[in-house]
């Protein structure tokens, strides 16, 4: 998942006692992250085995959940389980996490990254934000409708799926779209990328609903070279033009743009924001070649991945002995394209951007779909908004276009729109996502859970 | 054989059309030679799948079966590394104040894949004037010239004034393996111990049309040092990147290091190189050269000289990046970004002073700079000794009249590092082509006539530095 914003580090909060139910889902949560779900040493077979003896002890039949992994994945598991709605007619919503996390490498962390610790008020973990936390909800959210006998019109359909950190590998949530959309088939989807900010003083400004994401696409910058023996280097150098070319894409920016969503959440967050900054966001609405408008709006990391397509190299490797002259040097550079933006025109902004031919750019990996945003319907935004009122109120809902991909892409190319449901708060360093010491806030995840669980319900039993 | 001068005179020399001599019949002591050099070449001595050890040991045999007795072979190995063992081998001098002189050459080779090589690399195939297999001129043309000679003497009855030891060894092609020269100067300095040694990366130069252009005498060679420049950062999402990247800031430092040249200086040894290389290459070029030998700031002289990557090399100290590495996923920003800076410094500059050299053209306290931990000691020039150099210059003179003898530096390492007290010179004799002759490449090869008359060179060179009758 993505998105966030920027403004600082909250505020120190004393642990709070927590209710029974809080303290059941606590221990879901815990158990969850603490299970290693990376694609070099973890298993999302095995979380979600554990996720479905919870949901058999809840009182879900074998019938109601399939565990399911391929035999070349076998430990990149996941699965689907039901809780049947009371109108044989009703469409069901499907509610998607995914429980795979980025690798963590313990040496670099503060903390263990595989063991839930909670620290003046932040729960740290790998995976504590991303996506265990709305994996973790969703589960339990079952479980107590379950163990409740709550009846609800619709069905809800819940989907943990594994693979959607990693590029290449096996996906959950595309195996299903392709070969059992009937398990998951749904009138909508909620998933991760929600954009909610909460500011330096961990004060809730918005919550974000996510409809539309930008594009992920991996290019691969790469230069070759004769090479030779490293005591007689020679004027050409395959890792010079590289380093040249990253120097060059590190300055590059594309430029601004617009769609109707971002439309819409720069106008909401220009009122919300006010001062310098939302004087700006309303000029470069105007005119979005307003260069100083952009350099105030753009300061802000996530503002400035929502105006653009982003492109920024992630991995180098060159060379192949330390005593030899480099044949090849390359970088994975990871593009965020505009949605409407297509590969080709992203690949000759970047070309023009490195401006020497010896540097090949080619895209690399998966070609993503670009599928239409999923319209904002009053069932879905309208009662999102309602319901929010309750948990959060006075806190605005901004409709959001992540600036990053979930596993959303597949389910809305597959024909079921899906939405990042509202709830989830970052903070402006980015709560170390993807990062070092990824974390949670302990009040923001129960309230969290408490507004979903809500909510669920209210879509649920919706006509 | 890591000495490579001899690429220098690529650009430097006109091309002709390449002489095929005939074969013609050798002499029965040359005959003798063939059936050795044939057995060491035959015996495959890669890290992979060969046996130095083997190697040692046949040419052991050799060596016994003319006289030699076991106290005066030494075959020595570590427990861990069995296949990679070597042989000292001791001929006594008869004058007992005279210091020995030691003979080192190495018996291992470089890998070579049969499927890529148009013949079989381990077995001696005798071609056009040449002989192809892998290690025909790397380094077991020396190492057989060596074992030869200790047989000719013996069984000639020659007793030099000096005592003489050879000393075959492995692992002068890999890194991080045995290295046999440097086992034996720490384990054993008594065995090897000598006034000086004559070792590979000398030589001499055929151009295209197979004239004889120049004999190389190596004397000295540059050090090798890495550096690892690191970057870290604490990373975050790809989808929201930050002005600050480690990627981007590792390839400001790298680009700057690329842009980097370390100044023009001068050692006894390149300084007769450059002085003796500006006569033959003559014109412009060596106008040039002597011209920066005046005045190494003379930044036209040094532009047209440092064209050639070989004397680019010789005259200073070069920095270059040879490894890349950064980041731990394509859709998370790099936490931590590498690269190592592979360094050949000139003698006369020390690690220390290349590493503040680094510091400060990078100029980014951001950046990490760490030298890599090394065992090998700091590389001395031997002196340009007369009586090293005038031996070698009047055997020359009767067996390749006319050909200048240039000292050379090597800008590449050789076991000479290791044998700390000892000054190592690289013998000239032997004659290679300007393509490199395939050295550490494809399909090896070196020219027939190059290696009987370097035989005889040598043979007869080892016997004016170790006197006696």
């Amino acid at each position: 998942m993505i998105a966030t914003v920027a403004l600082l580090c909250a505020t120190s909060l004393p642990a709070q006692t927590l209710r029974p139910d809080q303290t059941q889902f606590r221990s879901l949560y815990k158990e969850l992250v603490e299970t290693n779900t990376t694609l070099s040493a973890g298993s999302c077979t095995d979380a979600a085995a554990k996720m479905a003896v919870r949901l058999k002890a809840a009182g879900f039949t074998d019938a109601d959940i399939k565990l399911f992994s391929v035999p070349d994945h076998p430990k990149e598991g996941g699965l689907v389980a039901v809780l049947s709605g009371t109108d044989p007619k009703a469409e069901a919503i499907l509610l998607l996490a995914h429980i795979d996390v980025v690798e963590a490498n313990r040496a670099d962390w503060s903390r263990d990254p595989f063991t839930l610790i909670e620290e003046d008020g932040w729960f740290y973990a790998r995976g504590a934000s991303d996506d265990k936390a709305q994996a973790a909800i969703f589960t339990d959210t079952l479980i107590r409708l379950k163990s409740g006998g709550t009846k609800l019109r619709r069905p809800l359909k819940l989907a943990l799926t594994c693979g959607e950190e990693t590029g290449g590998a096996f996906n959950g949530a595309e195996w299903l779209v392709k070969n059992h959309k009937d398990w998951i088939d749904a009138q909508f989807a909620l998933n991760e990328g929600s954009v909610g900010i909460r500011d330096k003083d961990g004060k809730k400004v918005s919550l974000g609903m996510q409809a539309g994401e930008k594009v992920y696409q991996d290019f691969r910058f790469e230069a070759v070279n004769p090479g030779g023996h490293s005591s007689r280097p020679r004027p050409d150098n395959a890792i010079y033009e590289l380093a040249a070319a990253l120097v060059r894409l590190g300055q590059y920016e594309f430029p601004v743009q617009f769609s109707d969503t971002t439309r819409a959440y720069f106008t909401e967050t220009a009122k919300l924001t006010g001062g310098a900054t939302g004087a700006a966001m309303t000029a470069l609405l105007a005119n979005p070649n307003d260069a100083a408008a952009n350099a105030i709006v753009s300061k802000d990391p996530t503002f400035h991945s929502m105006l653009r397509t982003t492109c920024v190299a992630t991995r180098i490797d060159g060379g192949h002995a330390n005593n030899a002259l480099a044949q090849r040097a390359g970088a994975n550079v990871n593009c965020r394209m505009f949605p409407g933006d297509s590969v080709e025109k992203v690949r000759a902004q970047l070309v023009a951007a490195v401006n020497n031919p010896a540097i090949s750019v080619a895209p690399s990996g998966e070609i993503s779909p670009t599928p239409p945003p999923p319209p904002l319907t009053p069932l879905v935004y309208g009662n999102a908004k309602t319901v929010a009122a309750k948990y959060f109120p006075g806190v605005p809902i901004l409709p959001a276009m992540s600036t990053g991909a979930t596993d959303g892409r597949y389910l809305n190319a597959g024909g079921i729109p899906t939405y990042g449901v509202p709830g989830r708060f970052s903070d402006p360093d980015g709560n170390g996502v993807h990062g070092l010491n990824e974390r949670k806030s302990v009040e923001g995840l129960y309230t969290e859970r408490d507004y979903l669980s809500d909510l669920i319900q209210v879509y649920a039993n919706s006509k | 054989m890591k000495a490579i001068w001899t690429a220098a005179l690529l650009t430097a020399l006109a091309t002709g059309v390449q002489a095929q001599p005939q074969a013609s019949p050798i002499r029965p002591d040359q005959a003798s030679f063939r059936e050795l050099y044939k057995e060491l070449v035959e015996t495959n001595t890669t890290l992979s799948s060969g046996s130095c050890t083997d190697a040692a040991a046949k040419l052991g045999a050799r060596l016994k079966a003319a006289g030699f007795s076991d106290a005066d072979l030494t075959y020595y190995a570590s427990s861990e590394k069995p296949k990679e063992g070597g042989l000292v081998a001791v001929l006594h001098g008869s004058a007992p104040k005279a210091k020995p002189m030691l003979l080192l050459a190495h018996i291992d080779v470089v890998e070579a894949k049969r499927a890529d090589w148009t013949r079989d690399p381990f077995t001696l195939i005798e071609e056009g004037g040449y002989f192809y297999a892998r290690g025909v001129a790397d380094d077991k043309a020396q190492a057989a010239i060596w074992t030869d000679a200790l047989i000719r003497y013996k069984t000639s009855g020659y007793k030099p004034a000096r005592t003489i030891k050879l000393a075959l060894t492995c692992g002068e092609e890999t890194t991080y393996a045995f290295n046999g020269a440097q086992w034996l100067a720490q384990n054993r300095p008594e065995l090897i111990a000598a006034e000086f040694a004559l070792n590979e990366g000398g030589g001499g130069m055929l151009d295209a049309s197979g004239r004889p252009v120049l004999l190389a005498m190596q004397v000295g060679e540059k050090d090798v040092q890495n550096y690892w420049l690191e970057v870290t950062n604490p990373g975050g999402h790809s989808s929201r990147p930050v002005p600050e990247n480690a990627i981007y800031r590792l390839a400001a430092a790298v680009t700057k290091v690329g842009n980097y040249e370390f100044p023009v200086t001068f050692t006894p040894t390149t300084r007769a190189f450059f002085g003796g290389m500006s006569k033959i290459v003559g014109g412009e070029t060596g106008a040039a050269m002597t011209a920066l030998l005046a005045n190494p700031t003379d930044a036209a002289a040094n532009a047209l000289v440092s064209k050639d990557p070989s004397f680019h090399s010789m005259l200073r100290t070069t920095c270059v990046a040879t490894l890349l590495d950064a980041g731990h996923a394509n859709n998370a920003l790099p936490q931590r970004a590498r690269a190592n800076i592979n360094c050949r410094i000139i003698p006369g500059e020390t690690k220390a002073s290349v590493l503040a050299e680094l510091t400060r053209v990078i100029g980014d306290p951001k950046v990490s700079i760490t030298p890599e931990t090394t065992t090998r000691p700091v590389a001395i020039e031997p002196p340009l000794n007369p009586a090293i150099v005038g031996p070698a210059k009047t055997l020359a003179a009767k067996y390749f009249p006319g050909v200048p003898m240039l000292p050379v530096m090597s800008t590449g390492a050789t076991d000479a590092i290791f044998l700390t007290g000892i000054p190592t010179y690289g013998v000239p004799g032997v004659f290679g082509d300007m393509d490199g002759n395939g050295a550490h490449g494809l399909n090896e090869r070196i020219r027939v006539k190059s290696i009987y008359e370097g035989r005889d060179y040598l043979y007869d060179l080892v016997k004016l530095y170790a006197g006696g009758k």
